[in-house]
């Protein structure tokens, strides 16, 4: 879904540039967040079509995020991201849409992100 | 300074119910002077040592010399001794205690450990003489007796002989129901009569050593239990910090081969030269990434339990020694293998098990050599219970020297120079690992022993 308003948060600056340059050449429209204060400002500002969420983050868990995103809007898809697999354990992960492990390779992060956009047509 | 039993009274014989009313109220103060220490001491050695002290000094019980036996599976073995071996020694020994005005009354809840390790050292031949095996006749022991020659039980008839003596003080250490060992003591020197009164004090002694002995082990079992804990949340936050500086480490590392990837994808669809140094980055990075995820499962399964399979210890037995025998042989030093496995297996880490099988008679070797003990022998003895397999690596050189005593696995003590005591310290890590435990004991006279405990595998 070219032109979707896909919004990434990670605490990693690096990784947002990262994220911004790949799926910006795919055709989306990024947003980006630092912090979860931040998100939650631009969540609120609407039209983000889905979510890519770390769930390490500085100063709190993402998973509290996740928890919030889908207590309000239960029909945004959110995309759990994270360096190691370990997470997929717990059962507040289980609410995401689809888990994605941390790689410089973004090809299954992309076709996640498009699967995930896929029912919204 | 050595100590050697009783120093015999000067001055004239005594007697009448006076004499007697203070020597049972002197035998009262002992036995409760000594009792009250065997309620503090923490090591089962001190305990032992105590009893034989108050059983052998002047102001103690009085008896020229005594020993104890521990059961140890079939076998009764000499554990540990205080005394003379022969008259002229005791004459010699006692010479030189009142010359230094020695009371070891004084000094039972933290004797000389050199004193004590001299003591052993020099009574280990006459302790391993006085060893024997278990027969039926010994679980009808109940009551302390005085032997005397013709005593119908062929052990206590073996002991009178090896001691010489005329009458002797057999006082079985029963615990729940069973035979835990035995004292002996004697008046070898001073022909002095076993009176009933001394004989029951002596009793109360050695039912207090029991009694200390079984506390002590259970304080030690529950301090390792305390230890085992602190290990494992130990192990815990240290899985944390991995994985967080893992989490730190891996996020540039997926921005720097992402970036590298796209770039290399810009160049490719502008129809540009891909440049395979950016390839070779490309991979470099994936690699990286590949090992640190690895690394962080490794750690996982560390801290979470190390998955243990059947091991054929024999095998693994053979396996060290086979490696170490051309070293031991240009020492001198000949190995024994005394092997009851009837093909048991353990529950064990292959790799965990042969390292600490190689850091124990890697230990053993130096020990010897460095002792230059002219007939050094390390003896594996290989045995399994209903639940349980053991390895016990002993060697004939000196025992542990005291600082390590107490104990020899925490680490960052060594006998070796330049060593850092680590080797017996992650013996004790990985037979954790293993659900197994790893012990060191001198019971066998004139050895030091460390046995590992893993459970059977079934």
């Amino acid at each position: 879904m070219k032109g979707a308003r896909l919004l990434f948060i990670d605490d990693e600056t690096g990784l947002l540039d990262l994220y911004e340059t790949a799926f910006s050449r795919e055709g989306y429209q990024v947003c980006r967040a630092a912090t979860l204060e931040e998100a939650r400002r631009l969540l609120e500002a609407g039209n983000i079509d889905l979510v890519v969420l770390d769930i390490r983050l500085a100063e709190e868990s993402g998973l509290a995020l996740l928890h919030e995103i889908k207590g309000r809007t239960p029909g945004l898809p959110v995309v759990l991201s994270t360096a190691y697999a370990r997470y997929q354990d717990d059962f507040s992960s289980w609410l995401a849409d689809a888990y994605v492990v941390k790689s410089s390779d973004l090809t299954e992060l992309k076709r996640t992100v498009r699967a995930c956009l896929e029912p919204r047509r | 300074m050595r100590y050697p039993g009783r120093c015999p009274r000067r001055g004239g014989r005594r007697s009448g119910g006076a004499v007697r009313s203070v020597a049972s109220a002197q035998l009262v103060a002992a036995v409760r002077r000594i009792t009250q220490v065997l309620e503090r001491v923490l090591d089962p050695e001190t305990a032992g040592w105590a009893t034989l002290v108050g059983l052998t000094a002047g102001q103690g019980l009085g008896f020229n010399r005594a020993f104890i036996l521990r059961v140890q599976g079939e076998r009764l073995e000499g554990w540990l001794g205080v005394g003379p071996r022969t008259r002229e020694e005791g004459a010699a020994l006692w010479h030189e205690l009142r010359e230094n005005g020695v009371n070891p009354i004084s000094t039972l809840e933290r004797p000389d450990p050199a004193v004590v390790a001299a003591e052993q050292r020099r009574l280990a031949p006459l302790l391993r003489a006085l060893s024997c095996p278990l027969d039926e006749t010994s679980s009808r022991w109940h009551r302390p007796l005085v032997a005397r020659r013709g005593h119908p039980l062929a052990a206590v008839r073996r002991w009178l002989a090896q001691l010489g003596s005329h009458s002797l003080a057999v006082i079985p250490v029963i615990g729940a129901g069973e035979l835990w060992g035995v004292v002996l003591a004697d008046n070898f020197i001073t022909h002095r009569p076993i009176l009933p009164a001394v004989l029951e004090a002596a009793s109360t002694l050695v039912q207090a050593l029991r009694t200390a002995v079984e506390r002590i082990k259970l304080l030690q079992r529950l301090s390792e239990e305390e230890r085992r804990r602190i290990s494992a949340e130990h192990a815990a936050a240290m899985l944390e910090t991995a994985r967080t500086l893992a989490h730190d480490l891996k996020n540039p590392l997926t921005v720097a081969g992402g970036l590298a990837s796209e770039v290399a994808a810009v160049v490719g669809e502008q129809g540009g030269e891909f440049s395979p140094q950016l390839a070779a980055i490309v991979d470099a990075i994936r690699h990286a990434e590949a090992r640190l995820a690895e690394l962080v499962a490794g750690l996982a399964s560390r801290a979470t339990g190390t998955p243990l399979s059947a091991v054929d210890v024999t095998a693994t037995v053979e396996r060290v020694l086979s490696t170490f025998r051309p070293l031991a042989a240009r020492r001198g030093i000949r190995f024994e293998v005394e092997n009851q496995l009837a093909g048991e297996l353990a529950a064990a880490v292959p790799s965990y098990l042969e390292r600490c099988i190689e850091n124990l008679v890697g230990n053993a070797i130096e020990a010897l050599e460095r002792a230059q003990v002219g007939d050094g022998c390390v003896r594996l003895a290989l045995s399994a219970d209903r639940t349980t397999v053991r390895v016990d690596v002993a060697d004939n050189g000196p025992p542990l020297p005291p600082t390590m005593q107490t104990d020899p696995f925490s680490g960052g003590v060594t006998t070796r120079e330049g060593g850092g005591g680590l080797g017996l310290a992650s013996v004790r890590r990985l037979t954790d690992a293993m659900e197994g435990r790893v012990e060191y004991d001198e019971s066998m006279a004139g050895w030091v022993r460390f046995s590992i405990f893993l459970r059977r595998w079934v």
